[in-house]
């Protein structure tokens, strides 16, 4: 254990940029540290973190103990599914994104502690080819164990889905210090019920509500579905029910053929109708959107390929393959589509192997990035100013009337802003950049207005980043008073008094008795 | 303004494993790229023959498999490719290589620029451009950062220097070797992607470009390897703990005390 001293100023603090205090901070290594935490902690509240970089407050402690997974970071074994045909992989909660994807790459894992069979799985491992993990948030340095608790999800969820499609097994520390482990398949919800049994073999059931979940891509409260996998309740759950120590993870076989393709479009009717037509008739693994503004911004900071004036709005679409014959194939239909909407085959940046696609990649990354960096400056004069990122995502109907809503709504407040990211999901999100606390103030107004909207129509108000501490206020409004307390009563099942990260999804920490 | 562009295929890394057997290259999975200073030539010559107008064609000496990269590299607007493949070119030096390539551009005809990249990344002599200057007996630049000026018979180029840059101006035909700063290179466009479905790459042997057999290959080589080896690094890294004040502490010891730096 360690007070919060000069030293771990930092922890108090996530990606979201607020600040919150704490007493002391831990740094387990194994699952029976993190029981002997919870076994002592007692009333006192227990904040969970991974590698803090969520956008939403989740991570950022209000009292009590921080409880950081990051010196849990070792990758632990491997086993071939042969039902299945796939690798999965176990990995501690701490364990990064960037790691995973740099020992896949070079196949090459520190196995020192690893079975017998984990040996065996790894050498059939080797000699088949190179395997990926799908989800794909931008931020690498995410850990597991945060990405299972935001279901993270980046570009490539539009085909693949977000984390909670890629994760078999999940071993969840609860606030009494039992220990569960939760497997895709087994431990079911049944009727509403679910039953399982601790590792000290005490049974543990109740009863689930189920709650209409918005059909778009979502992350914004539990998951509660009738006959669902009791695991998917803890995916996405942003640390309020249990503290992940270990997900076993699958692996799929990378394709062989992976192109990407940035398509500039002369206005945003064209690139809209571009969209539409790409998704009903192509199989993508990725469709995003930069608008007028993202280009112009990249144009002026970004050290970005050279790109002409005239070009207006730009989408980029990843696709997956078997062999070059078949995406090549869907690359030339991708440029007639363009030609048909209003574009040009010329003007298209096509990559087609890893260092292109990286260029495509960076690009693509430039915008937040770009954004980031004027929002630091700004901060400089009066630091009251933060990025404004909205991360709502609408049916596909809404697609287009939420593409106008926001740019008739930007010029309105004469608001400085991009648009940008997975328009295939119907999921853009509108980056506000406000030039002084006056503008700050309109976007924070304008943003809650949006929700209403988004909410209106059955969209979500978080698709990605979570509800955290941010958006306490827009899930109430997407759920309603009704929907809070059942999801409420979820966490008094698992979490009785409280204590894990209070403040995040509910508006107040829930003690005991109240 | 007819241009050649000379491009090698390259390993995608540059830590080059070496055979300790063989002394050879490694070059089992390796993914092979084009050399990175090479997609600067060729963007710097399809920007001058937008300008310009004229012809773009890329040449390259090496396997039969960097038709494939040569392929690709006709998607982004070139004219036509060229490569030079024939067990009798291979284990060429710098000088074979250049006589090579150098009769590969004559073959071609009508030349009026020819440009390179500055090295290749695995080989890195930074030899091939001048060398093939010399066979070709037309003036050359190294380096070049910007073509300030060309027109026909004639080419201004800033070129950089190890204290600065300097300004050339050369007759032309002429052989410059171009560094990254020059440009930013495009990647192909759908379109181009199209029409590069139906060239094909033109694939000469050393009969088709009519060389002494004895002036290219191993046995046109003026330099031969005798050994390779990889250097041993020895450099150790030491991860400190604690506290800030221990850290602090540990590195003064380390440094100042042990070593004594200052
Ligand atoms: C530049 C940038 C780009 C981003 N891009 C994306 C993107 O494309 N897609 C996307 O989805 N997100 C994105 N994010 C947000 C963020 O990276 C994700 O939310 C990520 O999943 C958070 O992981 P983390 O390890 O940093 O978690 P933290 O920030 O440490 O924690 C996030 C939440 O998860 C909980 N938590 C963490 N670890 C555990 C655990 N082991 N058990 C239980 N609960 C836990 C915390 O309590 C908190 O509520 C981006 C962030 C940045 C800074
Ligand atoms: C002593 C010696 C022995 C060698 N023996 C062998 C051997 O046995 N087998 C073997 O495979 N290699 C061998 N090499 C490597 C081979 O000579 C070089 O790869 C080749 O001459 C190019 O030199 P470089 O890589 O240094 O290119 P640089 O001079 O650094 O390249 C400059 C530019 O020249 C052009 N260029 C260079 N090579 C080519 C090419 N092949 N096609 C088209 N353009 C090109 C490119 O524009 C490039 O950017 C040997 C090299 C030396 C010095």
């Amino acid at each position: 254990m360690n007070n919060i001293n000069q030293e771990y100023q930092d922890y108090l603090r996530d990606e979201s940029r607020s600040t919150g205090q704490a007493e002391s901070i831990f740094f387990p290594v194994t699952a029976e540290e993190v029981r002997t935490v919870l076994l002592r902690a007692g009333k006192t509240s227990v904040t969970i973190q991974g590698a803090r970089t969520g956008l939403s407050a989740g991570a950022v402690p209000q009292g009590g103990h921080i409880l950081n997974l990051s010196k849990m970071n070792k990758i632990t074994g491997l086993r071939y599914d042969q039902e299945q045909g796939r690798f999965v992989l176990t990995v501690q909660a701490g364990v990064l994104l960037s790691q995973i994807k740099r020992v896949l790459q070079e196949r090459s894992f520190d196995t020192e502690n690893w079975s017998g069979s984990s040996h065996q799985a790894l050498d059939l491992l080797r000699q088949s080819g190179q395997w990926f993990f799908p989800p794909d948030p931008t931020e690498t340095s995410a850990s597991i164990g945060g990405m299972v608790a935001c279901n993270a999800s980046g570009a490539r969820s539009y085909y693949y889905g977000p984390t909670r499609k890629h994760v078999e097994e999940l071993t969840v520390v609860l606030s009494d210090g039992s220990l569960i482990r939760l497997q895709r398949g087994r431990d079911k919800v049944e009727a509403g019920r679910f039953n399982i049994i601790t590792d000290e073999g005490r049974r543990l059931s109740g009863t689930l509500p189920s709650l209409p979940l918005p059909a778009v891509k979502n992350a914004s409260g539990y998951y509660l579905q009738e006959n669902m996998d009791l695991i998917d309740l803890f995916v996405g759950s942003e640390g309020t029910l249990g503290i992940v120590t270990e997900a076993d993870i699958r692996l799929l076989p990378l394709p062989a053929a992976i192109w990407g393709v940035t398509v500039f479009l002369p206005c945003e009717e064209s690139a809209l109708r571009f969209v539409h037509a790409v998704r009903s008739e192509l199989c993508p693994v990725a469709i995003e959107f930069f608008d007028h503004r993202a280009l112009a911004l990249l144009k002026e900071h970004a050290q970005a390929q050279n790109f002409d004036e005239k070009y207006h709005t730009a989408i980029y679409v990843e696709f997956h393959d078997k062999d070059e014959v078949s995406i090549r194939n869907s690359v030339m239909q991708l440029g007639r589509i363009a030609e048909l909407c209003g574009g040009d085959e010329e003007k298209t940046w096509v990559a087609t192997n890893r260092h292109e696609l990286e260029k495509l990649h960076l690009f693509r990354h430039a915008t937040p990035e770009t954004v980031n960096t004027i929002i630091d400056r700004r901060r400089r004069l009066d630091s009251r100013i933060t990025k404004l990122n909205t991360d709502m995502a609408v049916p596909s109907r809404e697609l287009d009337n939420i593409v106008r809503l926001y740019n008739r709504r930007i010029e309105e407040e004469n608001l400085e802003a991009v648009v940008f990211g997975h328009i295939g999901d119907n999921h853009i999100h509108v980056n506000i950049l406000p030039r002084s606390i006056d503008d700050y103030l309109k976007g924070k107004i304008l943003y809650l207005e949006w929700a209403k909207e988004v909410v209106a129509v059955g969209g979500t108000v978080s698709a990605e980043h979570g509800i955290g501490k941010m958006k306490v206020a827009m899930l109430k409004e997407m759920i309603g008073e009704s929907g809070i307390s059942q999801m409420k009563r979820v966490k008094e099942i698992f979490d009785p008094l409280g204590i894990l990260c209070p403040g995040n999804l509910f508006p107040e920490p829930i003690r005991a008795g109240e | 303004m007819n241009i050649v562009v000379c491009v090698k295929q390259v390993p995608a890394t540059t830590e080059v494993r070496i055979d300790p057997e063989t002394n050879t290259l490694i070059r089992e999975g390796l993914e092979s790229i084009i050399n990175p200073y090479d997609t600067h030539a060729l963007e710097e010559a399809l920007r001058i023959k937008k300008r310009l107008g004229g012809t773009v064609t890329v040449l390259s000496m090496g396997i039969p498999s960097v038709r494939e990269m040569l392929k690709d590299i006709l998607a982004l607007g070139v004219d036509q490719a060229v490569l030079l493949t024939d067990r009798r070119f291979a284990g060429a030096c710098t000088l074979a290589t250049s006589y090579a390539l150098a009769s590969g551009v004559r073959k071609i005809g009508n030349f009026d620029l020819v440009i390179c990249g500055k090295q290749a990344t695995d080989g890195d002599t930074a030899q091939v451009g001048p060398g093939l200057a010399e066979k070709l007996n037309v003036p050359h630049v190294t380096y070049v950062q910007k073509v300030e000026e060309i027109e026909h018979g004639y080419i201004k180029c800033n070129r950089v220097t190890d204290d600065g840059s300097e300004t050339v101006e050369l007759t032309l035909p002429a052989v410059i070797t171009v560094v990254k700063g020059i440009n930013t290179p495009r990647l192909p466009s759908i379109g181009g992607i199209r029409k590069a479905l139906k060239d094909e790459v033109m694939v000469w042997d050393v009969d088709d470009v009519g060389v002494d057999e004895n002036l290219v290959g191993i046995k046109g080589s003026a330099t031969w390897v005798i050994k390779t080896f990889v250097p041993h690094y020895s450099t150790e890294c030491t991860m400190l703990t604690g506290s800030i004040q221990a850290q602090a502490r540990a590195l003064w010891d380390e440094l100042i005390e042990r070593r004594g730096a200052l």
